[in-house]
């Protein structure tokens, strides 16, 4: 346990008023400003015009830093972001790559306008996630003040993830890190640029810090070099329309996306929906499970994320404010703002967040807080898009944007070691890149993308094979889609991928370091009854004799191939690998919507054909059979499916009685229930089988439970929970008691809130109000 | 007398343009006739015979080659309307091409499009999982095999694949361009079991290394090859039989030509040619008149294709991208950056006024066309503008009306914005014109030049309208727009110039400092490649030219820089050279002092290309001279600036003009195909050779 720092809170950046900001602005800092009637007296021309040029002028510079970075992660892996901004540090156009990102930018700004004295020609270097500007110490963000005309315009910001910037672990990430003194030490906004010219003395005290100086050096001077086209081009653009109007463009698309997100959100159900996840372990040696909450409550056009009862900060799994307020951003920016303009510094006055200091996903300083993007804000992320579409579900013209849970994480996976192949031994770091090959969620109308890549960036790219074997003495013996690693649903979750890496050509052996989660509990959730995708896995062969069974014209093909030694790897590792071993990894696929018992058994069917699910998973979660090469026995299919839900009623707790609604003018929910009005009151019924499942006087849902061992819920399951944390894990279904169509199925701790059940997010706030004389208050 | 003629199939119009050794020039446009796309060629064949006055026959037995571009194969692609193709791959890697590297979701989509992540999918699979088959066998990065093949579990494979109907087999096994051994032994077991199906291995096809890229060349290259080999089978055999004496030649993406015959053994090469023939008119014209750097606009009624030509040489890639998968095929860069003159305005959900991307293509069309559209389009605000003739366009047989546009425009733009319909038009225009300079800007941009260093050329029929705007937009000072003969089938006048090219190439990833003995045997083995290949064509040639260029990249890096290299033996010095001039070309790219030397350098494919030099000069022939000053046919109101309104514009009619007129501006000149602008305060020039060149005021 890290013991509390005074003198720490000062670095704590928070979202301000930016009326509030300016009042604290020193006087001797001239701002530029407009008023709203040169906002309102815009042409709608000049407006267009302008906006597409600053549309122009970020891409031009979020293309320079892309070009200028040598950097893998930002060319290869995308892990990157830049923002133009308004004077206050309002986000007015942001990149399309790391979208996390967007949520730090403005925090950093914010603070060093309230720290530092801001002047024409600096710029700061900053690496602090908690005053902001990126979620981890190896985000490092290069930002400037615009001036025009001696007053304050704007700002840009161009942010790298940098490779290592020291710590006692490669890549300054630790699975035994015990604060962040054992990461990277954070650096708060410096002048890395002063007067236009480049601080040789900062930029040597930042490279020094690196176990790679020369590529931390050659990005902070692409940071820098893409903050000068930003600015050159920015002044171009007022040179030709005038700072005023300018500005009037840059508030204005601020206001503009906020209203449309307004507009959006009012349009919507009033209601609190709730979520809740686990980070299976908190580090190496850990064998905790670690929650984290979300309660999301939309009332008129404004969302609330309550994160309260989030656990307290612990072990590596942390991440600060920043990385909080990043994960939201990463689930709203694709589910509500596809459409409208990413102008960040509107969409985000749409929020609050409510949160307690010290937990998980805003953790206090000295936390350890490297793994923040990956682990608590990217589970921040899939907590909130798990409000977000179950409000979305209810909502035809929205329901598109309705997804089930994506890859929850990125499975990081370094091999390390000396190469030997060449002239000269030389050591390398391989970062595996093909687990950016994530399963997307299933969705209301289609299937999830299979190996389709990681939510949170978009853009992410996996390297060849033949590319990974040119740079590193390894060969893989295969890489490949596994089929059954969809969540089963009535739309499948998309299917994630593994690999099996064997050293090659080099006689010596590896370091591995392992960073996984959702091995024991899932992070890759179904929805409206879809089942999660598979847990991910992590497995070392050891003492194999690939080179015998070369040797004997085979390749080994699977985890059998490579038997008997097998040795299970922990979430959190770190290990090696001999000559003679081998390292498989298997990743998280997505989510499954809907209950797979309704699956058209031709869509399971042209799954099996193309081998995204196995004649025995299309058997055991669809109730499908159907032979290797696609064919359905109809009647056999039939004839199992009703054997499977009897199943469902078998194993489950048993309900009371209750009677079948007519469902004629009956209301959407989500895929399985609707709201029903009988007798002028609002009573929840089966969509399937027109069951009622709540009425007068009813607490939640009353549907049926069933919990049994994780397995239970299919061959997507790789391992035992009780290999990884010492809570009973369990596979939890909730079924109409009716039809016995799933409702709800996950692989939960035992003691997970029943949120699916829960009626508060269903008729919520407004439960009667529209249809119901009888009004009722709240529950 | 001897000539040339390009032919250029689109998928709407069969475009053709002949030159004769004597400086006649003549062009012809007749529609597209898909499936068989050869009745087109034979029907516009028939035109400029006409236009000749002379038989087809006669004009067929003077050709002293013709040369052939073809949209079908891309369209069977883009479609998906191919033959059935079986792939066969290494254990274990059969997925490649299902996974593709993530990019498969992203490639080739608008920012639009890269946006609405959740609206996004993968690219259609290139064919069922259950055609793609594996073999047992491995090799590794240094060509050692690690498993040999299992020629009994092959024979498996392949027979079941032949049980499937295939028509023909892709092969691509992992490092096959190091060593094909495996490849070609299962070649022969295809032979065997079904001698004559049309086999593509990839270490043929693209022995360039990165499997996924390589896998789809290939597949792609198999479910092409048959067909083409076919179509250009019966068009030649239909030539022949109308008299065609020369030899007929097929287009390539890299803006060189190959004899029909060989097209087909390397199909996937062909696919870009008809959006590379414009710049190759470009580079020729641009010869002719002395312009060393040109961005080659090419705008037409649904797309809006960018080009650029450095020093006298077009820009070229050695990758593009079909069907949102990379393909490794060499070729004239040309991007796709807008939607042409059927762009369409709207209003977004905040109520700001959009141009495109969307675009009313041909069908509906604009609502000018009163076909349909209800949308109101680029065109459309042209026309209200008085950009347009209200006549029309083609001299009056396509009629336009002004009423139908001011109608779109005032219910879907004017109204809503508070806006009179002429102040609605004028914005679209501006936008339009705003937009299109920010999206050129960043092509130029993005290839390390700047702008202000470039002359535009101006060819489509939707370009000339704004060329000289979207020019200023970028800081161009010079705007081209060929309005000879030649005009309105420019794409096939780049075909008439083309020359013979082949290439050949081949990775060999290592560590600069290269050994220069190696890299030397590396290079003559690939000349004797493409060497044998320029014989094989057919052809005489009045020279020929080799030129060797090598990627190269900072170590661990993903984007190679092509390089030139000298020819001849490569010493220690030499190759020191090259790495220098790669380290001058990065830092001119991605910016100075961006490369990461201290990583080292790395090459990794090595290159040929070369050109056979055809013995026929197809130099546009100058026009006559003006003897007096140029006077409009008219005037009318016209709005370029929606701040100044209408104002009285003179109109000129092209065919009244002559070279050495010079117009001020703001004026219009009007031709069947299209019409050009001339913005207030610039001049307008007729030069030599009968274009109108455009000078900022």
């Amino acid at each position: 346990m890290a013991l509390p720092v005074p003198g720490s809170e000062m670095f704590e950046s928070r979202p301000i008023d930016p009326g509030e900001l300016r009042r604290r602005l020193p006087a001797s800092l001239a701002v530029h400003d407009v008023t709203q009637e040169q906002i309102d007296g815009l042409d709608p021309l000049t407006y267009e015009v302008v906006r597409h040029r600053l549309w122009s002028v970020t891409d031009e510079m979020g293309e320079a830093l892309k070009r200028m970075s040598g950097s893998p992660i930002v060319i290869d892996a995308n892990d990157f972001d830049f923002a133009i901004s308004d004077e206050l540090g309002q986000e007015v156009q942001v990149g399309l790559y790391n979208t996390m990102l967007v949520g730090a930018v403005d925090l950093a700004i914010y603070w060093t306008l309230q720290h530092r004295e801001v002047r024409e020609g600096d710029m700061f270097l900053c690496n602090d996630p908690w005053v902001g500007g990126g979620l981890h110490q190896n985000d490092v963000i290069v930002f400037q003040p615009i001036f025009h005309d001696g007053k304050l315009f704007g700002w840009t910001s161009a942010i790298c993830h940098e490779p290592d910037l020291g710590g006692m672990g490669l890549g300054s990430f630790s699975v035994h890190a015990q604060d962040v003194f054992s990461e990277s030490v954070p650096t708060p906004p410096v002048r890395v640029v002063r007067d236009f010219e480049l601080q040789e003395d900062i930029a040597d005290l930042w490279v020094r810090r690196s176990r790679l100086p020369m590529l931390v050096g050659l990005d902070l001077r692409a940071k820098i070099g893409a903050s000068t086209v930003g600015r050159e081009r920015l002044l171009a653009v007022i040179e030709q329309y005038g700072a005023d109007t300018v500005k009037a463009v840059m508030k204005r698309m601020m206001t503009d996306a906020e209203s449309r997100l307004r507009t959006k959100l009012a349009d919507l159900p009033d209601g609190t929906w709730n979520a809740t996840g686990y980070q299976d372990q908190s580090g190496a040696g850990d064998r905790g499970l670690h929650k984290m909450a979300v309660a999301m409550t939309k009332s008129g056009d404004h969302l609330t994320f309550d994160f309260t009862g989030t656990d307290p900060q612990t072990g590596i799994i942390n991440c600060t404010y920043a990385g909080m307020r990043g994960g939201v951003m990463l689930a709203l920016l694709p589910i509500l703002a596809a459409d409208i303009p990413w102008s960040a510094g509107g969409l985000m006055r749409c929020f609050d967040l409510v949160s307690e200091p010290g937990t998980l996903n805003n953790a206090t300083f000295p936390a350890a807080v490297a793994r923040g993007p990956i682990g608590p804000a990217w589970m921040t992320g899939t907590l909130v898009a798990e409000c977000l579409a179950q409000m979305l579900d209810r909502s035809l013209t929205l329901g598109g944007n309705v997804q089930a849970g994506c890859c929850g994480t990125h499975d990081a996976a370094l091999l390390s070691g000396l190469d030997t192949r060449g002239e000269r031994p030389a050591p390398f770091i391989n970062v595996l890149m093909e687990v950016m090959a994530g399963g997307y969620g299933g969705r209301p109308d289609a299937d999830g993308m299979d190996t389709g890549g990681l939510a949170c960036i978009p853009m992410g790219r996996i390297p060849d094979v033949e590319m990974s074997e040119f740079l590193y003495p390894v060969l893989a013996l295969w890489r490949r889609e596994e089929p059954d690693t969809g969540g089963p649903g009535r739309h499948r979750g998309g299917v994630s991928g593994s690999t099996a890496i064997v050293p090659h050509g080099s006689g010596s052996p590896f370091g591995v370091t392992l960073a996984a989660s959702g091995k024991a509990v899932s992070q890759n959730n179904g929805l409206a009854g879809g089942y999660p995708g598979n847990t991910a896995r992590g497995v070392i062969a050891r003492d194999v004799d690939v080179a015998r069974a070369f040797a004997a014209g085979t390749v080994p093909a699977s985890l059998a191939d490579l038997g008997p030694n097998l040795d299970l790897q922990q979430c959190y590792a770190d290990t090696g690998m001999g000559v003679n071993d081998v390292f498989v990894l298997q990743w998280q696929g997505g989510g499954g919507y809907g209950d797979p018992l309704t699956r058209p058994a031709d869509a399971v069917a042209h799954d099996v054909h193309e081998d995204k699910v196995t004649p025995h998973g299309a058997a055991e979660n669809y109730g499908v059979v159907v032979d290797a090469s696609g064919t359905v026995d109809l009647t056999r299919t039939e004839e199992l499916r009703v054997r499977l839900r009897e199943e469902r009623r078998e194993r489950s707790t048993a309900v009371p009685d209750a009677p079948v609604l007519d469902l004629t003018g009956s209301r959407r929910l989500n895929d399985n229930l609707v709201e029903v009005t009988v007798g002028g009151e609002t009573q929840v019924a089966c969509a399937h089988c027109g069951r009622r499942l709540a009425g007068a006087g009813s607490e939640a849902l009353e549907l049926a439970r069933f919990e049994g061992p994780s397995s239970a819920a299919g061959p997507q399951v790789l391992s035992d929970p009780g290999d990884y944390v010492d809570a009973p894990v369990v596979f939890r279904q909730l079924c109409c008691p009716g039809c016995w169509t799933a409702v709800y199925s996950g692989i939960v701790p035992v003691g997970h809130p029943d949120h699916a059940a829960d009626l508060g997010h269903l008729l919520g706030p407004t439960r009667g109000s529209e249809h119901s004389p009888t009004r009722r208050t709240s529950a | 007398m001897s000539v040339v003629i390009g032919v250029d199939v689109g998928g709407t119009f069969t475009d053709a343009v002949l030159i004769d050794d004597e400086g006649g020039v003549v062009a012809a446009k007749m529609p597209s006739t898909p499936p068989d796309y050869s009745t087109g060629v034979l029907d516009v064949l028939r035109v400029l015979a006409g236009e000749r006055g002379q038989p087809l026959e006669s004009m067929l037995a003077e050709v002293h080659h013709l040369a052939h571009g073809t949209t079908s194969s891309l369209n069977a692609l883009v479609t998906g309307n191919v033959p059935k193709v079986g792939y066969l791959t290494t254990v274990g890697h059969r997925d490649s091409i299902f996974i593709m590297n993530v990019e498969g979701r992203y490639l080739g989509r608008s920012p639009e499009e890269l946006q609405d992540v959740l609206g996004q999918s993968k690219a259609h699979a290139l064919l069922p999982k259950k055609l793609a088959l594996e073999v047992v066998e491995r090799i590794d990065r240094d060509g050692n095999v690690v498993v040999p093949l299992n020629e009994e579990a092959a024979r498996a494979s392949i027979r079941a694949l032949v049980d499937a109907g295939v028509q023909a087999i892709a092969v691509s096994l992992l490092w096959s361009f190091r060593n094909p051994v495996h490849e070609e032994r299962v070649r022969e077991l295809v032979h065997e079991i079904a001698p004559g199906l049309f086999v593509a291995l990839s270490s043929e096809v693209s022995p360039r290394i990165r499997e996924f890229a390589r896998s789809a060349t290939t597949i792609m290259s198999a479910q092409i090859g048959p067909g083409l080999r076919t179509y250009l089978g019966s068009l030649e055999t239909t030539l022949r039989e109308h008299g065609l004496r020369g030899p007929l030649l097929v287009m390539q993406s890299n803006g060189g030509a190959v004899a029909a015959a060989e097209a087909p053994r390397t199909a996937i090469s062909t696919v870009g040619s008809v959006l590379t023939g414009g710049v190759v008119g470009a580079v020729a014209l641009g010869r002719q008149l002395g312009h060393r750097n040109v961005i080659a606009t090419d705008v037409g009624g649904t797309t809006f294709l960018v080009g650029l030509i450095v020093d006298g040489e077009p820009v070229r890639s050695s990758t593009t991208i079909i069907n949102h998968h990379p393909v490794n095929v060499p070729t004239l860069e040309v991007h796709a950056i807008g939607s042409g003159g059927g762009a369409v305005a709207w209003l977004d959900a905040g109520g700001n006024l959009q141009v495109g991307p969307h675009s009313a293509g041909a069908v509906p069309g604009p609502a000018c066309y009163e076909q349909g559209g209800e949308h109101p389009t680029n065109t459309d605000a042209n026309l209200v503008l008085g950009i347009l003739s209200d006549r029309g366009l083609i001299g009056g047989r396509k009629p336009l009306s002004v009423e139908a546009a001011r109608q779109a425009i005032r219910t879907k733009i004017a109204e809503p914005l508070g806006l009179s319909v002429e102040e609605a038009a004028a914005a679209i225009y501006a936008v339009q014109n705003s937009q299109t300079g920010d999206l050129l800007r960043k092509t130029v941009v993005e290839t390390g030049h700047d702008p202000r260093d470039f002359v535009l050329y101006a060819f489509g029929g939707a370009g000339p309208a704004h060329a000289a705007m979207y020019a200023a937009e970028v800081g161009v000072g010079e705007v081209v727009i060929p309005l000879g003969q030649v005009a309105s089938a420019f794409s096939a006048y780049g075909l008439a110039t083309s020359d013979v090219v082949v290439a050949a190439e081949l990775s060999d990833p290592g560590p600069v400092p290269l050994d220069p003995d190696r890299a030397t045997a590396g290079f003559e083995r690939l000349e004797r490649t493409v060497v044998r290949a320029l014989e094989r064509q057919g052809l005489t040639y009045a020279s020929t030219v080799v030129e060797r260029e090598l990627d190269l990249r900072y170590t661990a890096q993903l984007a190679e820089v092509t390089t030139p290299v000298p020819g001849g033996p490569l010493t220690r010095e030499a190759l020191d050279e090259v790495v220098t001039a790669f380290e001058q070309r990065y830092a001119d790219l991605y910016g100075p002092g961006s490369g990461f030397s201290a990583a080292g350098v790395q090459a990794i494919t090595y290159r040929v290309r070369a050109t056979g030099v055809l013995p026929f000069s197809s130099k546009l022939p100058e026009v006559e001279p003006a003897e007096s000053g140029a006077v409009p046919s008219g005037t009318r109101p016209i709005c370029l600036d929606g701040r100044l309104g209408y104002v009285d514009t003179a109109v000129h009619d092209y065919r009244g003009l002559r070279s050495g007129h010079v117009i001020a501006g703001p004026a219009v000149i009007e031709l069947p195909t299209t019409t050009a602008v001339i913005p207030a305060g610039s001049t307008g020039r007729i030069d030599a050779l009968g274009n109108l060149a455009i000078n900022a005021g």
